[in-house]
């Protein structure tokens, strides 16, 4: 769920964008500068997998992955999600060009908590590695849900019904994220466990040689 | 005190289907003419491919400067997106409209943008009028007297506000994108100060979505082949996950090779520029002009009104 433009107060778009730009610089120094044009062509592919959408009973939901985002990049995560919804608002048609900032924080800050979580306790085992990934994964997508009713909160009390009412849809969405991110990162570490080492830090590479 | 007015139970249905039936008429109306007029289907025109046809000087706003251009809409955007009251929103949009019409884009792609608007100020407007709190001086509908399910007329206005904003800075960025070529696009972002490796990611993650997209289409009708089918139940979400697992896999393999194959080609963290940019008298009096009149929404808005 992305918000769209006219939602939210000027002081609330302003700082999304303030906030946002001083984190993705941060996380562009935490990437090293050759890495810059492979961070861009990874992006893509999470941007893909984010289209994919899941059967839900009668409806559908797509995927918002910032959970496993994070895990499999680290703090380069934060850019990658930042260039991400700069492209979905510049080229393909979704708005928000004044939401922008307060959107990539909504989902870049929980993927770099989740990253870092990820990295912390993904212990050895591929099976705690799914299910740390697991958890991630609909940690992820609860805290993207409470920051969206929080920056909804910002628009005064005409929007915090709808707050608590976007918190409530996105119960489910958690459950399946959840489920998703666990299958995933035990797919990955099984086939390719290099992946999870957050491949983009400089400092991973050096301890994990 | 809230004004109230009373009507039946049943008539209660009958509000919130129609304005959902009005939307989903206009969505598949929408989805329809989309289709027909498409390209080939499922094929996104890839802007990252400089247009052979230089139409440079096809209308004003293609001849406007790219810098004065992106700056003069983002500060319109912002303005709009400040405004308070419902008609100049609706003022808004009408501007929007002439820019559309000024800069002739295509009718297509800017309904498309509107359509992936519509799932969220569609939710909006179902949601907003029940949730807002209720002030004195309020218009509320009730329902077979349901007191905790009140139609609140001033929540209505409020999301029809949101939504004018919303579609009136939409309705603006095909005018913005389509009247230059992508890369000139980011090369006016990099002269206006952005780091010029952030347009180069743009570019190169914007020409790998196609690639991705087509081998994650690939895969799907792999999947599909061998009877698989998306339905609620764990399997699929098993299958879904083994899916992202594998297009990561991939596409983190297929990074290092093009990241090879670029700096084998002499990649040094440049591309080569294109176009030149001049900024002239008109460009300036143009921008000034688009401002002001963002400006002159905002005076109607918080002075006037």
């Amino acid at each position: 769920m992305h918000i769209s433009d006219g939602v939210l107060p000027t002081y609330a778009t302003v700082g999304g964008y303030v906030v946002s730009a001083a984190l993705t610089a941060w996380s562009a120094r935490k990437t090293r500068s050759q890495d810059l044009p492979k961070l861009a062509v990874v992006t893509a592919a999470f941007f893909v997998a984010s289209l994919i959408h899941v059967p839900l009973g009668p409806t559908s939901a797509h995927l918002l992955i910032p959970g496993l985002t994070g895990a499999l990049l680290g703090p380069p995560a934060f850019l990658s999600i930042g260039l991400g919804l700069l492209l979905q608002s510049f080229l393909f048609q979704f708005g928000g060009l004044t939401a922008l900032g307060a959107n990539t924080l909504m989902m870049g800050l929980p993927a770099v908590i989740c990253g870092w979580i990820f990295q912390r306790y993904k212990g050895r085992t591929q099976k705690r590695q799914a299910i740390v990934g697991g958890l991630v994964g609909a940690l992820g997508t609860a805290m993207a849900a409470i920051f969206l009713a929080l920056l909804l909160g910002t628009g005064g009390e005409d929007f915090l019904g709808m707050a608590k009412l976007a918190l409530l849809a996105h119960i489910p969405v958690i459950i399946i994220e959840g489920i998703v991110s666990a299958f995933t990162i035990g797919f990955l570490a099984r086939v390719k466990p290099d992946l999870l080492r957050a491949a983009f830090t400089p400092a991973s590479r050096e301890t994990d040689g | 005190m809230a004004d109230i007015i009373q009507y039946p139970l049943w008539q209660l249905p009958l509000l919130i289907l129609m304005p959902l039936g009005c939307i989903a008429a206009m969505v598949i109306c929408l989805r329809r003419l989309a289709h027909r007029k498409e390209i080939p289907r499922g094929e996104d025109p890839d802007w990252s491919v400089p247009s052979l046809d230089d139409d440079t000087g096809a209308t004003l706003l293609h001849r406007w400067d790219v810098r004065a251009k992106i700056v003069t809409l983002l500060v319109y955007s912002f303005a709009v997106a400040s405004l308070e009251h419902l008609t100049p929103s609706l003022l808004a949009v009408v501007l929007s409209l002439t820019a559309m019409a000024i800069a002739r884009v295509s009718v297509v792609r800017v309904l498309l943008r509107l359509l992936a608007l519509s799932g969220f100020l569609g939710m909006l407007l179902v949601v907003l009028p029940f949730t807002v709190p209720m002030h004195s001086g309020d218009t509320v509908l009730l329902f077979g007297g349901i007191q905790w399910l009140s139609f609140n007329v001033r929540g209505l206005l409020l999301a029809v506000t949101i939504a004018a904003k919303a579609v009136a800075i939409a309705l603006l960025m095909e005018p913005l994108l389509a009247t230059a070529p992508l890369p000139v696009t980011l090369n006016g972002l990099a002269r206006l100060g952005l780091p010029e490796m952030v347009g180069q990611m743009v570019l190169l993650s914007y020409r790998y979505v196609h690639v991705f997209l087509h081998e994650a289409r690939r895969m799907a009708s792999g999947m599909r082949v061998r009877g698989f089918r998306k339905r609620t139940d764990l399997y699929t979400l098993y299958a879904v996950a083994g899916f992202l697992g594998m297009l990561f896999v991939r596409s983190f393999e297929r990074t290092e090779r093009v990241f090879d194959a670029m700096r084998a080609r002499g990649y040094t963290g440049r591309f080569p520029e294109q176009g030149e940019f001049r900024l002239q008298g008109r460009d300036i009096l143009l921008a000034s002009a688009w401002i002001l009149a963002g400006g002159a929404l905002i005076a109607y808005d918080r002075i006037i009104l």
